[in-house]
């Protein structure tokens, strides 16, 4: 597996798209702690960038990079070695290249501009939703045969939990706010990794508005700690499933 | 005859409703060269898919050195491959691919087969990066990669295509070096007057099936013709007049 990790990260250590990401990171947190004079004001404006643009990084490069390295997928498949191998070096090369350009891109401007408990929420929920969406991302290019249809699933995917969830979530929150549904929403928002992301920041900063109604809801019933804690259990499974039925795939896989 | 080294019995291999590969019994044995032809969607790829262990058949069971593969990977280590498309992680250079592929073999210098590396003139390119390489050079560095190992099985997909003729000339001579030190080759290809020289039998598939494997020899003599090109249309003509399988 060490020896798949080490080349892979090797390639994608060169690779224009990892490289652009980091700089686009960096353009965008620069960016935002340039316009604005509270450097509290752009952590929290660098949130809703970070929770939309990290998932749609994770899974489009993700499945692109799969697509097109599928024949050496297949020539190294041929070789004396397990498939287990082969998935865990790919997976853990990917997640490692995204996550160091992260590093760079939003890690690096945080400790320079915003150093406390907060920033390193964002880069920790942003490092956890690298791991979540390239997880997935892997998942989804070993289930669909066809580039083109893979893409497309990962941005409806991107769409249902960056969008459509929880505004889904907020509307059933309004249409029943008569009833006790507190106990309900908590675990449906526990569903949406974005969310979680979201909810392990918010709990750092003061502002329960800008948490989302399910966000603040996990405020309520955890505090601090608790929300923390079962957040990044909730992220750790969502990488962990996906995960695991990737390489269930990729076992029985015809290649 | 020595024993078999690969021996399929009864495979099949179904991709939904349709059958790629049907009942397929036929084994290869060490020091032969066998061409497996046919038409596009014959079954060929499926054939060296299964053997390689990179598709399951649904049906039967193929044997490697006498055991019946499964999921353990160690028997691919008897085997060199070339494939038909040559895709190599486009920021590597030739130098690291070619390590990457030894640190995965387990090869340790003492045992690696590099002559084609200077006989296709890869030496001076080492550091060159493979996605600036032609097409016909990336073939050139699967082919280092297929026989680097001195493998007892190789395995080539149409070997000849995107090379030129010096090149393939060579990169066939060592096919035939691997057959005579005793190892079994199987080629497909379109491009029979190259690679015809070298076959030991001809196994031909059609529809998913094994319709003849016959020695070259036989092929030639039987239809009084000097190349397969020309024999292959009448021998298919007359086995399907009488009605002979393999």
């Amino acid at each position: 597996m060490l020896k798949v990790f080490k080349y892979t990260l090797i390639d994608l250590a060169r690779n224009r798209f990892v490289l652009g990401y980091a700089l686009l990171m960096l353009f965008v947190a620069e960016g935002l702690f340039f316009v604005e004079d509270d450097p509290t004001k752009a952590l929290l404006s660098l949130v809703q960038v970070v929770m939309a643009l990290v998932p749609l990084i994770a899974l489009v490069f993700t499945i692109v990079y799969s697509y097109d390295s599928l024949e050496f997928t297949q020539l190294l498949a041929v070789q004396p070695i397990a498939r287990r191998s082969i998935l865990a070096g790919q997976l853990l090369a990917l997640c490692t290249a995204l996550l160091v350009a992260q590093g760079f891109g939003l890690g690096l401007p945080l400790i320079v501009h915003l150093p406390n408990m907060a920033a390193l929420m964002l880069s920790l929920a942003g490092s956890g939703l690298v791991l979540v969406f390239t997880a997935l991302g892997l998942l989804i290019a070993l289930k669909q045969r066809e580039k083109a249809r893979g893409v497309g699933v990962g941005l409806t995917v991107w769409f249902l939990f960056v969008l459509v969830y929880d505004a889904l979530l907020m509307a059933l929150m309004f249409s029943f706010s008569d009833h006790p549904i507190e106990p309900y929403v908590v675990p449906l928002a526990a569903l949406n990794p974005v969310d979680m992301g979201r909810i392990l920041v918010m709990l750092q900063v003061d502002l329960a508005a800008m948490m989302g109604y399910s966000g603040a809801v996990y405020k309520h019933f955890f505090g601090s700690l608790g929300g923390i804690a079962v957040a990044a259990v909730v992220l750790l499974l969502w990488f962990v499933g996906p995960t695991l039925f990737s390489f269930r795939t990729f076992r029985r896989k015809d290649l | 005859m020595a024993e078999p080294r690969i021996t399929f019995t009864d495979v099949g291999k179904r991709y939904g409703k349709l059958w790629a590969l049907r009942d397929l019994n036929v084994a290869f044995h060490p020091g032969e060269v066998v061409m497996v032809i046919g038409p596009n969607g014959s079954g060929k790829t499926t054939l060296i898919k299964c053997l390689l262990g990179l598709v399951r058949p649904t049906t039967g069971s193929i044997t490697v050195n006498g055991e019946v593969i499964g999921t353990d990977p160690i028997y691919r280590k008897a085997i060199g491959y070339m494939p038909q498309i040559s895709q190599f992680p486009a920021a590597l250079t030739i130098g690291q691919l070619l390590d990457m592929m030894r640190d995965i073999r387990g090869l340790n210098e003492a045992v690696i087969d590099d002559r084609l590396i200077t006989e296709l003139g890869l030496d001076g390119q080492l550091d060159k990066r493979l996605s600036d390489l032609s097409g016909g050079t990336r073939q050139k560095v699967s082919a280092v990669l297929a026989f680097r190992s001195k493998p007892e099985i190789l395995v080539m997909d149409e070997p000849t295509a995107g090379l030129d003729p010096v090149s393939a000339s060579k990169v066939l001579g060592h096919a035939a070096e691997v057959r005579e030190r005793g190892g079994t080759v199987l080629i497909t290809s379109h491009l029979m007057e190259e690679v015809e020289t070298l076959a030991d039998r001809i196994a031909y598939l059609e529809d998913g099936q094994l319709r003849f494997i016959l020695p070259m020899q036989e092929v030639l003599q039987s239809t009084g013709q000097q190349r397969l090109a020309k024999a292959l249309p009448l021998l298919l003509e007359r086995k399907v007049t009488t009605g002979m399988n393999a």
